[in-house]
């Protein structure tokens, strides 16, 4: 099948988020006289800047930091979008791109580790409607999981489509780019764009062979005081 | 309390940034807030916990979204902004946000709180919450019922909610706290007013004659305060009411000097407690009821409504009946609204005497029909002339059993038909059974040729057999042949 090679040279679409709502993720970490503060949240990157400034205090009030966080906090989020908005007027190419995406985060109590596909190609995925569901399945009753969740996965088809353009941009300098064969991009992540051909053709099944199906599953733990207490040290010095 | 009517009145409060410490810190001036009944859906504390909302906010409800919601948080509802910010979106924002509070009463949330747990952009979040926190439906924590001991009476109040004012109230108006001009000291119970020169003295300073030279006492009318806090609205007042908000519309100034007496606050608050109050904005023609009254007039025959529809149009609450009066038969809807108009009773031998004359004008038009019951009919309809009760219904009984008899006449007649139908029917399929038997009858006689046939030409075999040995053969090749 020859379909990779007219795949590749599909009408390029302007940058954007790959879901039906162009959200920006947001993560922050910023430390200031050794309080820290470590956040992630999307952000909405047609609203005004106005916003961001009132966000910022807000949350300082809300978290009873000092107020030195305010601009912190505000300049963090502006050069996050910023950094999008300098991609969003580029180009990137849309090929047929169905790639695994890993979640492994823990929020308070809940440990979430799973793997799945997701297509780059569907303008209109939700990764929140995924999560929401995720969350309902497992019977998970921690409110913030779910929002966790639709982070990691925005967070990840963001880093996707940013090197989409990279490799766009790339591929025009050097004259036609590659051509022909397969293309399947690596991404720093390691995820691997499945290769279609192999999986969904004529000579193989859509079931997945059995050895995969742990690795497809998602696992959902719920952790014990002194397990987290554990874990937050653990991270506490990796971070430093 | 309906807050639709003045909301149109004033224009609609700048929705931008209402300071959240505001919000907190001057809980709405409103008699004690009502006690909401704990929301049927899964409360985690045990106990039901009571809920208090402030009296502004109570078309609050989890289920629906409400026309001031749009207003204020209109990025929701605005189908072009973007296909996912939709109602249904909202309304997980808000109703997640008000159970995380329901939650526990007791304490304040914030934002950062809930915006961990909810999936979404947080600006749009964060627009949710402060529409929920200035409207009080969230963080209203009442802390004695009334904060500050307030001269204002309950109509201020409510006026000022009424108008769907989030912001802070508004600094004290004239008609608090009347201190008299000339001794200095509040008024109580009744002062005198003058609007010329604007000066307010209590009673005793105006038997006193204790003003200024020029002013005569004509000048000056008499504010009861302790009436005031009542809501007395005589009839006169509540007509030149209506008949100001007719005239004038939104123009309370104007209004309220109509009605004399009331300031426009009183007027706006009076206006709301009104039962059709928002009924009657719409009813912005205040010259069609006299004109349709007018036309009824030369079109009914009975001669009681004239009168009482003529008294009636200056009534003061005019009512509109809008089940029949939004009737397509602009005769129905006048007669609604004219009864409507006129009362219940005046409505009731009305209607009996247009029956009687009605049943009249039937038995003229029946002359075809010579029953017994028609000359009763006739009696009966001489004697209702006069339009007594009891004639008029033996009238509309005669009526009705005359109906009745056609209704009788049509179903024999229709059985009948029936009947006749079904015969031909019959007929028909006896025909069909005789033709078929004719039928039968012919193959039988065919099937008996050829059986003779049959017989004849074995007879003709044998002989032949007989005769020939040799020829036999092939005979009886032929007959096998022809078999």
């Amino acid at each position: 099948m020859k379909t990779p090679a007219s795949a590749f040279y599909r009408n390029p679409v302007k940058f954007r988020m790959p879901t039906s709502e162009n959200l920006v993720p947001i993560r922050l970490d910023i430390e200031i006289d050794g309080q820290r503060y470590k956040d992630a949240f999307t952000w909405n990157p047609s609203d005004p800047d106005s916003e961001v400034v009132l966000f910022a205090k807000r949350t300082v009030k809300d978290l009873k930091l000092p107020p030195a966080f305010v601009t912190q906090i505000a300049q963090s989020i502006q050069s996050h979008l910023a950094d999008f908005r300098s991609y969003e007027g580029q180009d990137m190419y849309a090929g047929d791109k169905i790639i695994p995406i890993k979640l492994d985060l823990r929020v308070n109590h809940t440990l979430v580790k799973d793997q799945f596909l997701w297509d780059l190609n569907n303008f209109e995925s939700d990764p929140e409607e995924f999560a929401r569901i995720f969350c309902k399945d497992m019977a998970i009753e921690d409110p913030e999981v779910g929002p966790a969740i639709a982070f990691a996965i925005r967070e990840q088809l963001y880093e996707i489509a940013i090197q989409s353009v990279v490799s766009a941009r790339e591929s025009r300098l050097s004259k036609k780019g590659r051509r022909g064969g397969e293309y399947t991009p690596v991404s720093k992540g390691g995820a691997v764009a499945v290769d279609l051909v192999k999986l969904f053709g004529p000579k193989s099944s859509v079931v997945r062979k059995r050895k995969e199906w742990d690795v497809y599953e998602p696992i959902v733990d719920l952790l014990s005081n002194e397990e987290v207490d554990a874990l937050e040290a653990k991270e506490e010095r990796n971070f430093r | 309390m309906a807050t639709n009517s003045p909301a149109t009145a004033t224009p609609p409060p700048k929705p931008a940034d209402p300071p959240s410490s505001s919000a907190e810190t001057t809980p709405p001036p409103s008699k004690p807030p009502q006690p909401e009944p704990p929301s049927s859906d899964s409360k985690p504390s045990i106990e039901p916990a009571v809920v208090l909302v402030p009296s502004h906010s109570r078309w609050f409800s989890l289920d629906s979204i409400h026309q001031c919601e749009v207003r204020h948080v209109p990025e929701f509802f605005d189908s072009a902004s973007s296909s996912s910010k939709n109602p249904r979106v909202y309304k997980y924002y808000r109703n997640s946000i008000v159970k995380y509070f329901r939650y526990n009463p007791s304490r304040k949330i914030t934002f950062t709180d809930v915006r961990k747990t909810l999936v979404g952009d947080v600006g749009s979040i964060r627009r949710v919450f402060d529409f929920l926190e200035a409207w009080g439906l969230i963080n209203y924590l009442p802390s004695s019922s009334m904060n500050k001991p307030l001269k204002w009476d309950d109509k201020d109040s409510k006026s000022e909610s009424g108008s769907n004012s989030a912001e802070p109230p508004p600094p004290v108006r004239e008609n608090t706290k009347r201190i008299c001009s000339g001794c200095k000291a509040v008024c109580t119970i009744a002062c005198f007013a003058c609007d010329k020169y604007d000066l307010t003295l209590c009673a005793r300073c105006y038997v006193r004659g204790n003003y200024r030279v020029g002013v005569s006492s004509s000048d000056f009318r008499r504010v009861e305060i302790s009436e005031e806090t009542k809501t007395d609205w005589s009839e006169k007042e509540t007509l030149n009411l209506l008949e100001a908000i007719t005239h004038y519309g939104d123009d309370w100034k104007r209004v309220s000097q109509h009605v004399g007496g009331r300031t426009e606050k009183d007027c706006v608050a009076h206006f709301i407690k009104l039962p059709f109050g928002d009924q009657f904005l719409r009813y912005q023609d205040g010259g069609a009821a006299s004109d349709s009254a007018n036309q009824l007039k030369h079109n009914a025959v009975v001669p009681e409504c004239d009168s009482e529809a003529g008294g009636a149009t200056e009534h003061s609450k005019r009512m509109r009946l809008t089940p029949l009066a939004d009737a397509s038969n602009p005769i129905m809807a006048q007669a609604a609204f004219l009864s409507a108009l006129a009362g219940s009773e005046v409505a009731y031998s009305a209607a009996q005497a247009a029956v009687a004359t009605l049943s009249e004008a039937y038995k003229t038009t029946k002359n075809h029909r010579s029953f017994p019951k028609n000359t009763s009919l006739q009696e009966a309809g001489v004697a209702s002339n006069g339009g007594n009760s009891s004639d008029s219904s033996q009238a509309s009984r005669f009526h009705a059993n005359i109906l009745l008899e056609k209704e009788e006449l049509d179903v024999e007649k229709a059985i009948s038909e029936i009947i006749e139908v079904q015969m031909k029917d019959i007929q028909d399929k006896l025909h069909r059974f005789e033709n078929s038997d004719l039928m039968i009858e012919k193959e039988c006689q065919q099937l008996e040729q050829m059986k003779n046939m049959l017989f004849l030409d074995q007879l003709s075999l044998l002989f032949q057999k007989q005769s020939t040995p040799k020829s036999g053969e092939r005979t009886e090749g032929n007959g096998v042949k022809t078999n």
